[in-house]
C-alpha cells in the first residue's frame, strides 16, 4: 500500500515540477537565480549521474592524469617515484633500439591490415546486399566470425597456420604451393595476423550492409535508364553513399590496429614477441616494460607516445576526409 | 522514495569503504597470528604437496596459522607487487630466485639478515646463498634450484648401433651421435632427429654459457655477450640448423606438443635437455620407453660439463605485518624436514644440502639415478642472476641471436651488436 501512495505522490511531484518549469522558463530572462526547488533538482540530477562521474573521475581521468606525471619519473610501483625530467622519452628515441623495432610493427600491421579489411568488408556487404533466396544465411555464415573472438580465435589460427599439418598450407599445397612457416618466419608472422584479421571483417561487413540498404532506390532506376551498369553504378552510386561510414570504419580500425597486443601476446612463445622480435607490437612492449621488468614510468612515456601519434593520425584522417567523403546533407559536417 | 536512495547511495559508499580498508589485525580469534602464504602451486602434484607441508606446520606449533593462496603463475609477481604498493602484501611469498637482487635494490622485499645465523646459510648450497643476498644481506632463504641434463632414448642408441650407456661427453661426440640417430622419412622429411641444440631446455644462453667454461652472460653484473666462445656456440647451432634445413627445424617445432605429444616422449627427437621434474612426466605418459640421463655434454675434453639452472626462494615482501612469524614458516620450509619431503615427490632439487642427502638414500630405481645425476650436474650448473642495472638485457640479446640463427646477419654483428645494446640499457 505504501509503495503505491509513494509512487502517486512522486508522480504528483513531478507534474507540479513541469508545471513550475515551464513556468519558470519564461521568467529566467529577467530572474536568473535559481528557484530552491530546480537547485534541488539539480542536485539530484548529479546524485543520479555520480556512479558515471565516480567512475570517470577515479577510474578514467585519474589515472590519466598520474600516467601522464609517472612518465617523467623512474616510477617502479612500490618505492621510488623520482622526478628525472625527459628521461624516459629521450631514452625511447635514442637509446632503446626496441622502440623503433616495436612501432615499424606496428605501422607495419596498422598500414596492411586497415585498408585490407576495409576493403575486405566493402565487398563482402556488396556480395551480401544482393536479392537472393538464402542471403540472410550466408550474411549469418559471414558475421560469425565477429561473434567469436579472443584467445580461442588465435589457437584455432595458430593450428591453422602450422606450417606442415595446417589447413592454410595444405590447401597452398593443392595449388603446387610451398606454404611458408608463418608464425616461425619473421617474415611471414605479420602477414599471418593480417589474414587472421580478414576473417573476421563481419562486424564491419554489418554497418556496410546497414547503410547500403539505405541508399535510395530511386538513384539506381535513374542510372539505369541512363544506362548505367552494375560496376558504375557501384562506383558512382554505392561507393560514394557509403563514404561517412568507411570514414568512421577507417579511424575506429586504425586506431584499433595501434592498440594490437593480445594476438602477439598469445600467440608467441610466452609472450615475447615472436622470432627476430618480428611481433613485439608497440603495446607488447610497453606491457613488458610496465608488468616484466616494472619500468613503469618508461611505458607511461610510451602510452603518451603512442597517444600523440594516434592524436595526430586522427587528425590527418579528419582533415583529408573533405576531400573524399560525401555527406548527402551537404554541410560537410 | 527519497529515503530509500539515500540508504542505496549511503549503502553504496560503505561498501567502497569497506573494501579499500585492509586488515590492518592479522590475529585471528583465538588469538593466533594469520599469515597469508602466495604460491602458484595449483597443479593436481604440487598443490596438495604444499598444503600438506602448510597443514604440518599449523599442527606443530599454536602461535601461528598459515593460509595458502593459489595465484596462478602469470600473475603472482605482478599481483604481488600491485599488494606491496598498496601496503598490503602476503606475508609470505615464493618467487625466482634469479631477480631476488633487483627486488632488494627496489626495496620490495624484507631484509631478513637478523634472523640468519651462519648454520641457517651453510646449510645451503653456496651458490644459491649467493643469488639471495644483495651488499651483504640476506632477502629471502633458497628453496628449491635445477639443473639440466640430457635425456637419451636407448631404444633410439641401440637401433642406431650405439652403446646405450655411453651417452655423448662432448660437443663432437653429440654431434656424432647426433648424425647417427637421424632417420629420415621416404618424403624427405625427419623421422627422428638425433639432437638439435636450440630445443628442449638447453637452449641459445645456456650453450653460450657451456661453450664459455660456464662464464655467464653477466659476469660481476656487466655483460660478457661477445667473447670468442659464445660466438663459436652460436656459429655451431647455426652451422648444425643449416645441416639439418631450418624448414625442417621449424616445421618439427610447430609439431612438438605435450604428454604422450612430447618429442622425446613420441620419438620425434632422441636426445632432449630437461630439468629433473622431466622424469615426473616420463613415469605418467612415457610408457615402457627406455632412456638414460646424462650431465650436459661439454665443450671439449679439458671442459666441464656446464649446465644452467633456476630456482625459487621463499621471500617476506616489504611491508608484511608480522615477519618474524614468517620467517619462521620460511625457516620451517626451508629446513630437513619439508626439503626432504618437497624433493623426494617432485623430483625439483632442493636448496638444503642435507635434505638432498637423505633424499638420495631414501630413493631407489629410476628416481634414484635421476636425482643422482642431477646432483652431478649441480656441481657445475650456473644460475644466471639478473642484475638490477640491467633489468631487460634478455629482450635485446634474443632477438639478435634469433638473427643469427635466421642467417640475417652474422654471429659476430649479431653479439657485438647485442653486447653493444646491453651496455647502452644501464639504468
Amino acid at each position: 500500500m505504501s509503495g503505491i501512495k509513494e509512487h502517486n505522490v512522486a508522480i504528483s511531484t513531478t507534474q507540479r515540477k513541469s508545471v513550475h518549469k515551464s513556468k519558470s522558463s519564461d521568467w529566467t530572462v529577467r530572474k536568473p537565480k535559481m528557484s530552491k526547488l530546480s537547485l534541488k533538482e539539480n542536485i539530484w540530477g548529479y546524485i543520479f549521474i555520480a556512479p558515471w562521474i565516480i567512475g570517470f573521475l577515479g577510474l578514467t581521468l585519474g589515472p590519466l592524469l598520474f600516467s601522464l606525471v609517472t612518465s617523467f619519473t623512474d616510477y617502479n610501483v612500490t618505492s621510488q617515484m623520482n622526478f628525472t625530467g625527459f628521461d624516459n622519452y629521450k631514452r625511447m628515441f635514442t637509446v632503446d633500439p626496441l622502440f623503433w623495432t616495436s612501432l615499424y610493427n606496428t605501422v607495419y600491421f596498422v598500414v596492411f591490415s586497415v585498408p585490407l579489411t576495409t576493403a575486405g568488408a566493402v565487398i563482402v556487404a556488396m556480395l551480401l546486399n544482393q536479392k537472393m533466396k538464402g542471403i540472410k544465411v550466408f550474411r549469418t555464415i559471414y558475421y560469425l566470425p565477429a561473434v567469436l573472438s579472443g584467445v580461442a580465435v588465435y589457437f584455432l589460427w595458430m593450428q591453422l597456420l602450422s606450417p606442415s599439418t595446417g589447413l592454410v598450407n595444405t590447401v597452398l599445397a593443392w595449388f603446387g604451393i610451398d606454404g611458408p612457416a608463418w608464425l616461425f618466419e619473421p617474415e611471414w608472422t605479420k602477414p599471418a595476423l593480417v589474414m587472421m584479421k580478414m576473417w573476421s571483417v563481419g562486424g564491419g561487413m554489418l554497418l556496410y550492409l546497414a547503410v547500403m540498404q539505405g541508399v535510395p532506390k530511386a538513384m539506381y532506376e535513374a542510372a539505369e535508364l541512363d544506362g548505367a551498369g552494375s560496376i558504375r553504378k557501384f562506383f558512382h552510386i554505392t561507393l560514394p553513399m557509403i563514404t561517412p561510414i568507411i570514414f568512421f570504419d577507417m579511424v575506429t580500425s586504425t586506431i584499433g590496429a595501434f592498440q594490437i597486443f593480445q594476438e602477439a601476446y598469445v600467440m608467441t612463445d610466452s609472450g615475447e614477441g615472436g622470432p627476430s622480435n618480428s611481433l613485439l607490437f608497440y603495446n607488447l612492449h610497453m606491457w613488458n616494460n610496465a608488468f616484466e621488468i616494472f619500468n613503469m614510468g618508461y611505458a607511461s612515456a610510451m602510452a603518451w607516445v603512442l597517444f600523440i601519434i594516434v592524436m595526430i593520425l586522427t587528425f590527418l584522417h579528419f582533415k583529408f576526409s573533405k576531400k573524399w567523403v560525401y555527406y548527402e546533407s551537404g554541410d560537410h559536417k | 522514495m527519497k529515503k530509500w536512495l539515500l540508504i542505496v547511495c549511503a549503502g553504496l559508499l560503505a561498501l567502497l569503504s569497506a573494501c579499500s580498508s585492509g586488515s590492518a589485525d592479522n590475529t585471528n580469534a583465538e588469538g593466533k597470528v594469520e599469515l597469508d602464504f602466495w604460491t602458484f602451486w595449483g597443479s593436481e602434484t604440487r598443490r596438495p604437496m604444499i598444503e600438506k607441508l602448510i597443514e604440518d606446520f599449523n599442527n606443530s606449533q599454536d602461535e601461528i596459522v598459515v593460509k595458502h593462496t593459489y595465484v596462478p603463475w602469470g600473475d603472482i609477481w605482478t599481483k604481488n607487487l600491485a599488494a606491496i604498493a598498496a601496503g598490503d602484501p602476503p606475508d609470505v611469498i615464493v618467487n625466482d630466485i634469479r631477480t631476488v637482487k633487483i627486488r632488494a635494490s627496489n626495496n620490495q622485499v624484507e631484509d631478513i639478515s637478523k634472523w640468519v645465523d651462519d648454520d641457517l646459510k651453510n646449510s645451503f648450497y653456496p651458490h644459491l646463498w649467493d643469488a639471495v643476498t644483495y651488499k651483504d644481506k640476506a632477502y629471502a632463504l633458497p628453496f628449491t634450484t635445477d639443473t639440466r641434463m640430457l635425456f637419451y632414448n636407448k631404444d633410439a642408441f641401440r637401433e642406431a648401433g650405439l652403446d646405450p650407456e655411453k651417452p655423448p661427453r662432448t660437443w663432437k661426440e653429440l654431434k656424432e651421435y647426433s648424425d647417427k640417430l637421424t632417420v629420415k622419412n621416404e618424403d624427405g622429411g625427419y623421422k627422428q632427429v638425433g639432437y638439435y641444440p636450440n630445443w628442449g631446455n638447453f637452449t641459445t644462453h645456456d650453450w653460450m654459457i657451456n661453450a664459455d667454461d660456464g662464464k655467464g652472460l653477466m659476469e660481476g653484473g656487466e655483460p660478457t655477450i661477445n667473447t670468442p666462445a659464445k660466438k663459436e656456440a652460436i656459429q655451431w647451432m647455426y652451422d648444425w640448423k643449416q645441416e639439418l634445413g631450418s624448414e625442417a627445424v621449424q616445421n618439427m617445432k610447430a609439431e612438438f606438443g605435450n604428454e604422450q605429444q612430447d618429442p622425446f616422449i613420441s620419438g620425434k627427437v632422441a636426445m632432449w635437455a630437461e630439468i629433473g621434474t622431466f622424469y615426473k612426466q616420463l613415469e605418467e605418459f612415457g610408457g615402457d620407453l627406455d632412456y638414460g640421463v646424462a650431465t650436459m655434454p661439454a665443450y671439449n675434453e679439458d671442459t666441464k660439463p656446464w649446465s644452467t639452472g633456476g630456482g625459487f626462494v621463499m621471500e617476506i615482501p616489504k611491508g608484511a605485518k608480522n615477519p618474524e612469524a614468517s620467517m619462521k614458516f620460511i625457516k620451517y620450509l626451508t629446513d630437513v624436514e619439508a626439503q626432504t619431503y618437497w624433493g623426494e615427490n617432485n623430483f625439483d632439487n632442493i636448496a638444503n644440502k642435507e635434505a638432498t642427502k637423505q633424499i638420495t638414500e631414501n630413493l631407489d630405481g629410476k628416481g634414484a639415478e635421476i636425482f643422482q645425476k642431477s646432483m652431478e650436474s649441480l656441481e657445475y650448473t650456473y644460475l644466471s642472476i639478473t642484475p638490477p642495472e640491467y633489468p631487460e638485457y634478455e629482450n635485446l640479446v634474443n632477438p639478435l641471436i634469433d638473427d643469427a640463427l635466421n642467417g640475417k646477419i652474422s654471429v659476430e654483428e649479431a653479439l657485438d651488436q647485442a653486447q653493444k645494446d646491453v651496455e647502452n640499457s644501464k639504468q
